[in-house]
């Protein structure tokens, strides 16, 4: 089956008063229809960066510096302003992080959703109206016909996520990000959010960029994971392939983190120092630094991406038929994790 | 419907304090200013008078009584609609104010209106061309702009039009006998408006442009980019909505400002005006002229801001419920409402 979005060599840049930083680096990924992705990674790994330039909403110093993003084999990286604002929310739609923020907060989130719903399809404003009342009650919003007219300040904040999920959904797009939804909720609206998207997911056979730095919150919601640091894919695999067989240092890292392991290294309860910077990312593997298992070519030589089956591969070193054998660190307690 | 009539009774005691309050200083300021008030009434024939004159002059204008003595009286008089006259026109204050104040209102409103329009247009273009080289340029240019002074770009607009290429008037509200023609009021308005205009244009359009490039900084902007809406209907839509309650909060606040500079600007061009008047009422101590000048002017300062807050509240949901109408989450049955 043929891939819906497609991503090749992609690189962005930012440029910042001390330099141009190269937030992404290399990436290449393809993402199937009905599929669900996720992009794991510490904070500044250039996770929201990656997604804005797929949606071309980066910040204004923000740009693409080099590679292709394929839509249904159509390049989009080349396209016009106005032909991409057709893709946006058509195509390609995107929830953030802090519901508190994302909506305007003068306007009646039922007109919100309306514009939404208008810019692409031509319809009355009354069949418009009566479509975002549905949005409103596919979200889960009770008394949807009420609080149509009502103002995001009347709305509690898993409320309001829930609202930009029916702005980002109100016109059936292919792709969905979804910028670490969740993140700003407590923990039970957390369960309910993740519930809402895994939910219309299976509803609309919507493909799911899901990005987080919790590995626990995207178990049972992806099928693919892929791990970013420093700008670059370090790991890539099924669910099953990075729980259960991770080979990179740095998802043992974030593996440790769940409860659910029982972590006999002390040294990956926490990852150690600092990301790098990535105005003058460093030679090598940018991850040596903080690599207790980092071997003396990780420090000049960026490893490349080991294969490790069809579906797994990883950048380190220590996947090198030469490297020393490492047992990874991770054991599960009990298979919780995974459903 | 109560709730309302309360809080409009509130704002019209306020109002009667703050008039109060602003009579009274007035009043003592004026009479405490050096200068001698017979001046206005007599003109030049003072220096001719002797101190018995004077004396008896200063008696029959009750300027000799201690000054509370004076506020009294003329607050009991100002009660009954008596203003008193002006030394220096010997007319009823309110009958000089009469012939005149049409001018000013003509003069401030046109400029207070272009000036706000022209402002948010400009500060929306900047934003919308932010660190483009356009908008550096006006920028750079607006600041200079900032810098110069209103009296000064009056002598050389007026040099410029009116002596070397004798285009338009360079002072007056319109030519002699002319009142209603319209095309002669335009005449003499443009230069005076042409000052106002560009002496507080680009201070208001540099705050429009600030705060829209800040507010296209907003998350909600980001989503509505994801929606696919294009640039302008994101700023006409949606930023500038957010940004309008300051701005009409900006704009009432400058109202002294702006009518600051049109009482300037009308000295410069010799414009008829309440600020002629108040110039003139200032500099020859013309007491009851002054007072309700000033009156005037701060009750306007004042109903300006009331009127902001009542915008303001009207455009942006969340102020009328900061007054105390209850807010309400999701564990709010919504059906108890209305
Ligand atoms: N507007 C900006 N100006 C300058 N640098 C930026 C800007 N936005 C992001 N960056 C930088 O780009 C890099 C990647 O940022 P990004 O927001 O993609 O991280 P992230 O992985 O999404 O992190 P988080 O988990 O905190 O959201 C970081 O180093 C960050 O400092
Ligand atoms: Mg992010």
């Amino acid at each position: 089956m043929g891939n819906l979005l497609e991503v090749k060599n992609l690189f962005v840049s930012i440029n910042t008063k001390e330099g141009e930083l190269q937030a992404v680096r290399n990436v290449s990924f393809s993402l199937k229809k009905g599929e669900v992705l996720a992009i794991l990674g510490e904070s500044g790994s250039g996770k929201s960066i990656l997604c804005k330039s797929l949606l071309q909403i980066l910040p204004k110093n923000g740009f693409i510096k080099n590679g292709e993003i394929y839509l249904e084999g159509r390049e989009l990286t080349r396209l016009p302003e106005k032909s991409m604002n057709k893709i946006r929310g058509k195509e390609i739609s995107m929830i953030f992080q802090d519901p508190m923020t994302v909506l305007n907060p003068i306007i009646p989130v039922g007109q919100q959703i309306m514009e939404a719903v208008l810019t692409h399809e031509k319809m009355s404003k009354l069949e418009a109206k009566k479509r975002s009342i549905e949005l409103l009650m596919t979200v889960g919003i009770d008394y949807p016909e009420k609080r149509f007219y009502q103002f995001p300040f009347q709305f509690s904040g898993g409320m309001r996520q829930r609202i930009a999920i029916a702005i980002a959904i109100a016109c059936k797009p292919k792709v969905l990000i979804a910028d670490e939804p969740t993140t700003a909720l407590d923990v039970s609206i957390q369960r309910q959010i993740l519930d809402l998207i895994r939910e219309l997911q299976v509803k609309f056979g919507i493909s799911i960029i899901f990005i987080t730095h919790d590995l626990g919150v995207v178990a049972n919601l992806a099928q693919r994971i892929v791990v970013m640091y420093a700008g670059k894919f370090v790991e890539t695999g099924t669910t099953e392939e990075i729980f259960y067989d991770a080979r990179h240092p740095y998802t043992w890292g974030l593996l440790s983190s769940l409860p659910d392991v029982d972590c006999d290294n002390e040294f990956l309860s926490y990852i150690p120092g600092m990301p790098p910077n990535l105005i003058n990312p460093p030679e090598g593997d940018a991850f040596a630094p903080r690599n207790k298992y980092a071997l003396r070519i990780d420090y000049y030589k960026e490893p490349p991406m080991f294969k490790i089956t069809e579906t797994h591969s990883a950048a380190t070193w220590l996947l090198h038929k030469d490297a020393p054998k490492i047992e990874s660190p991770i054991k599960f307690k009990e298979c919780r994790v995974i459903r | 419907m109560v709730d309302k009539i309360i809080g409009i009774s509130k704002k019209v005691i306020q109002l009667i304090f703050v008039t109060f309050l602003l009579s009274i200083i007035v009043f003592y300021m004026a009479r405490l200013a050096p200068g001698d008030p017979l001046v206005s009434y007599f003109g030049e024939g003072v220096e001719r008078m002797g101190t018995a004159q004077k004396l008896e002059a200063i008696e029959k204008l009750g300027l000799n009584r201690p000054i509370y003595e004076q506020y009294f009286s003329w607050l009991s008089n100002a009660f009954h609609g008596k203003f008193g006259i002006s030394y220096k026109y010997k007319q009823d204050v309110l009958s000089v104010i009469k012939d005149v104040y049409i001018n000013t209102i003509i003069l401030g409103g046109l400029s207070f209106v272009l000036t706000f329009l022209f402002a948010l247009l400009l500060g929306i273009f900047c934003a919308e061309n932010e660190d483009k080289l356009i908008d550096k340029a006006i920028c750079k240019i607006g600041t200079i702009t900032t810098c110069v002074p209103a009296f000064w770009v009056s002598l050389l607009l007026i040099l410029i039009f009116s002596i070397n290429l004798g285009l338009l008037p360079s002072s007056g509200a319109y030519a002699i006998g002319q009142s209603k023609s319209i095309a002669s009021r335009i005449k003499h308005l443009i230069l005076p408006l042409t000052v106002l205009i560009l002496n507080h244009l680009w201070y208001y359009a540099y705050m429009i442009r600030n705060k829209m490039v800040e507010e296209m900084r907003q998350d909600y902007v980001l989503l509505c980019k994801v929606k696919g809406l294009d640039k302008k209907r994101i700023i006409y839509k949606h930023c500038l909505r957010n940004i309008m309650p300051s701005y009409i909060t900006i704009m009432a606040l400058s109202v002294p400002h702006i009518l600051g500079g049109t009482y300037v600007v009308e000295k410069v061009f010799s414009y008829p005006g309440l600020g002629t008047l108040c110039f003139e009422s200032a500099k020859y101590h013309d007491y009851n002229m002054l007072m309700v000048l000033c009156l005037i002017t701060g009750i306007l300062v004042v109903i300006a801001n009331m009127a902001a807050q009542a915008i303001n509240e009207r455009i942006d949901p969340r102020m009328k419920h900061d007054r105390g109408e209850k807010d309400w989450n999701n564990n709010t049955a919504p059906g108890t409402l209305k």
